[in-house]
């Protein structure tokens, strides 16, 4: 007893294409009070699945299988009004992207109050004050006229700890929380965490962390387990863990992680399999670089490991050396001479006019002025609201700008067509770059023709060339954006730019929308382009440790001004 | 302000057009006062005292002279200055109007409700038929079928008029009883699109992020669907609200002439036919300003809807 939460034996079968197709299986896992369990994995590795099969909120037509007891009490068999009263009062939820997941048309004290209202049967009055007290609580300015605000209304920061306010708002004995600090820059993260810690502590809670980020989890969660395929490969200390991991699975995850000052990330080769093609064995076993025959004939049990505290990994041949023997030696990063200026910028000022013909402006970027030599990768970080992406945007030309920009000697409000196609830029989000209804070749064909080359099979075959070149196979040069992954559409995204042949590209953001494994590939791919090609990079990011991996200098953004600009060392 | 310019260059350019148009349309007011077998002495003396018989350019600069002084002219037909006639029909219209809008966007959220929660099963898929089936049938026939068989077969419902003439003073119930056809057939030429449109937001709205946070904090299926996607999907619907006023009015013409109400849309098919070119166009005017008010209304609307909308001014 004493356990908050314990699933055994948790399968979930979900509805895809009419059939039920099993997602998650055999899943055991237990959660004291006043800890957090964190579960760890990739896009489709069941974990998110596994939290919503807790309240019982998974969509229309999943079952679940197995128990999943909270203080005792097994919710499967609860009827669905007996589930309801739980959700809410004794189970609290935070949801990744709090701005998609408050009601945009509601006061934020409305959505915290709802629960009150529902569960504790406070009167109206009674219920808004607790909504400030706990919009205080959770550390918001002003909470008793920040309350009568809508969610758009906050910042990303701020919307969070609103959600984690209408989540505490009936005092929960168990906190889930799924994501909850994706799409925020490093410091929000540490604030989000140390505001979790902190609640946890005061209020006995405790926390189901949902997470993809294994150097997060590891100072913030007392255990974790790790999710892969459906299935949970390891559970152990979450320290220990990132130490020294047990599961091939857990290793490359980690080394696929880029650190700063920890070389090039290594990148898992193949992808996690879908739902339909899960296999019996291993299913890490087609992607590991330990596996035997053993591995594919059959899935090995979670087994203790021999040293520590319930360190528990479900592998034929763990890992036995602590990951740092493990990371790849760095190469220094590539350092061609660098001379001579590609780019120059100077005093840059971008300003966006607030509303329709009104006098005040925003001033996004102020006075920022640096050079880059022919080939040179440039990092630019900064949080969000920094000013990163609008530089970027100003260097490109694609919003106006005060202040001189230079393109290999040439002023860019001067440059036209071909001169200026060899500055390229990279988006963040690549499915919504790419047109739904053109092809991957198509997509890339169309930068050629632009750039003159007319002939028709030249271009299918220069096509076919850039696909090879950014490692994806010519198979795909048919294939639509929806049907491509995140990586294999960033790809795309990034032959389309070198189509141009371009001199400078400019990255925004290249690996935030995907996955640690995928975004290791990515980053590895892009410095073996730099050197390859002899591009220069502005790669535009709120991760230093992805600047740091590929680039020469560092520049770092505050408030719209560029306060630091310093070389990378080189690890 | 500059709202408020454009909508005035746009009344400018849609007057002058239905002047013009008006114009064009070969034949008089004259013939529609003495009839067609009148001498031409006569029709030239009734148009030289309307003035038609002045080059239309001198019409149009003395009819645009008089509209900045807020004169809509004097109607032919009626021998009554256009403003006077427009204010007997309109008030009836707008009461037809109002009874008829609130209908419609009351049917259109109950079927949309149905619809959209239902989307993908029998119940939406009934309800989908439905809305088809009416979008798809002709404005006319709709009222004609539904004159024919409340009114002529039935007789439950007054199908003509707008108060029973033989009655010395027609009371409430009896002025309610005969709008309750025309108000229902122009409700229908809304609804079906009005429904669909909302059943695809409710639709949309319960996919929200938002939806599962409600559910996570314990809401049940009713709460959520009128607290939280209700306010949502609406806003859509009252978009196309404001923008279907004028279609509303097409509706309007061919319901109060079926019915024989006597309103705007009736006056507007009467000046057309008998060429009372200042009733027809201060209709125009009017109707072009009620658009830009209902979409204006629908506007602010949204913005009480969605605090997100603000107005830059």
């Amino acid at each position: 007893m004493g356990q908050t939460l314990t699933l055994s034996n948790v399968g979930v079968a979900l509805q895809r294409g009419g059939r039920q197709v099993p997602v998650v299986e055999n899943i055991s896992l237990s959660l004291a009070a006043g800890e957090t369990l964190a579960i760890v994995g990739e896009s489709g590795s069941g974990k998110t699945t596994t939290a919503l099969a807790i309240p019982g909120l998974l969509p229309e037509g999943a079952t679940v299988s197995g128990q999943i007891l909270l203080q005792g009490q097994d919710l499967r068999r609860l009827a669905q009004r007996a589930l309801r009263k739980l959700c809410g009062a004794r189970i609290g939820m935070v949801f990744q992207d709090p701005l998609a997941a408050l009601n945009p048309t509601m006061r934020v004290g409305a959505q915290i109050t709802e629960a009150i209202r529902l569960h504790l049967g406070l009167s109206r009055r009674a219920a808004w004050a607790r909504a400030v007290e706990l919009l205080n609580e959770v550390g918001i300015e002003g909470a008793a006229a920040r309350a009568a605000d809508y969610p758009h209304m906050f910042s990303g920061g701020m919307r969070q700890r609103v959600m984690i306010a209408a989540a505490l708002a009936c005092d929960p004995i168990l906190l889930i929380a799924d994501e909850p600090t994706s799409g925020l820059d490093a410091d929000l993260k540490e604030q989000i965490f140390t505001l979790l810690a902190r609640l946890r502590a005061d209020r006995r809670l405790a926390v189901l962390l949902i997470s993809h980020d294994m150097s997060l989890v590891a100072r913030h969660a007392d255990r974790a387990s790790v999710f892969y395929a459906g299935r949970c490969v390891e559970t152990g200390p979450a320290a220990s863990m990132l130490r020294s991991p047990r599961h091939r699975y857990t290793c490359a995850l980690l080394r696929a992680a880029p650190r700063l000052g920890g070389g090039v990330p290594a990148a898992i080769r193949g992808a996690m399999p879908e739902p339909e093609a899960f296999a019996a064995s291993c299913r890490f076993a087609p992607r590991c670089d330990h596996a035997q025959a053993e591995c594919v004939a059959t899935a090995p049990a979670l087994t203790a490991a021999p040293d520590d505290e319930g360190h528990i990994a479900a592998c034929f041949y763990p890992a036995t050396t602590p990951v740092a023997g493990m990371h790849v030696p760095s190469a220094a990063a590539p350092s061609p001479a660098l001379s001579g200026e590609s780019l120059r910028v100077e005093g840059l000022t971008v300003r966006y006019r607030r509303g329709y013909r009104s006098g005040t402006a925003r001033v996004a970027v102020q006075d920022v002025s640096f050079q880059m030599a022919p080939g040179e990768c440039l990092g630019v970080v900064g949080a969000s609201g920094s000013g990163k992406t609008s530089l970027a945007h100003a260097i490109v030309h694609m919003v106006p700008y005060e202040g001189r920009v230079l393109f290999r000697g040439e002023p860019l409000s001067t440059l036209r067509g071909a001169a200026l196609r060899r500055m390229q830029l990279v988006f963040q989000n690549p499915a919504a770059s790419l047109d739904p209804i053109q092809t991957a070749g198509a997509a890339i064909e169309e930068a050629l023709e632009l750039g003159g080359l007319r002939d028709r099979r030249q271009r299918r075959a220069r096509a076919t060339a850039l696909l090879e070149q950014v490692g994806l196979a010519n198979s795909l040069l048919d294939r639509l954006p929806g049907t491509l992954s995140g990586g294999q559409a960033q790809r795309v995204a990034i032959a389309r730019a070198l189509a141009a042949e371009p001199a400078l590209l400019v990255l925004d953001e290249p690996t935030a929308s995907l996955d640690v494994s995928t975004a290791a590939g990515l980053l590895t791919l892009l410095r073996d382009l730099a050197v390859r090609l002899g591009v220069g990079y502005i790669v535009i990011t709120h991760d230093v440790a992805v600047a740091s991996v590929l680039a020469h200098r560092v520049a770092v953004m505050q408030n719209g001004r560029l306060v630091e600009i310093r070389n990378n060392v080189p690890s | 302000m500059g709202r408020v310019a454009e909508a005035i260059a746009t009344l400018f350019f849609l007057v002058t057009l239905t002047f013009l148009l008006a114009h064009a349309v070969p034949d008089g007011p004259a013939y529609a006062i003495l009839g067609l077998k009148i001498s031409p002495e006569r029709l030239n003396a009734l148009n030289t005292q309307f003035g038609l018989d002045a080059p239309l350019w001198r019409q149009y600069a003395t009819w645009l002279w008089h509209l900045l002084h807020g004169n809509l002219g004097f109607s032919y037909l009626q021998t009554r200055p256009v403003a006077a006639v427009i204010g007997a029909y309109a008030g009836r219209t707008v009461v037809l109007y109002t009874v008829a809008t609130a209908l419609a966007a009351v049917a259109a959220i109950g079927f949309g409700w149905l619809h959209g929660v239902f989307y993908r099963s029998w119940p939406g898929r009934v309800c989908s038929g439905i809305e088809l089936f009416l979008y798809a049938m002709p404005g006319f026939f709709i009222a004609t079928v539904l004159g024919m068989v409340f009114g002529s077969w039935l007789h439950v419902l007054p199908a003509c008029g707008m108060a029973d003439l033989h009655q010395a003073a027609p009371g409430l119930a009896d002025r309610m009883a005969h709008m309750v056809l025309p108000a229902s057939s122009m409700a229908l030429f809304v609804t079906p699109w009005l429904a669909r449109i909302f059943a695809q937001g409710v639709h949309e709205e319960f996919s929200r992020d938002y939806v599962r946070t409600a559910r996570a904090r314990g809401v049940g299926f009713g709460s959520i669907l009128l607290r939280h996607v209700t306010p949502n999907a609406i806003r859509p619907m009252v978009t196309m609200l404001g923008l279907s006023l004028p279609a509303i009015f097409s509706g309007n013409v061919v319901v109060e002439s079926v019915f024989d109400y006597p309103g705007i849309g009736w006056l507007l098919w009467r000046s057309a036919v008998a060429h009372d070119y200042p009733v027809l166009v201060g209709i125009v005017l009017v109707l072009g300003v009620a658009t830009m008010l209902g979409n204006l209304a629908a506007d602010l609307v949204n913005a009480w809807l969605d605090p997100r909308v603000t107005y830059a001014e």
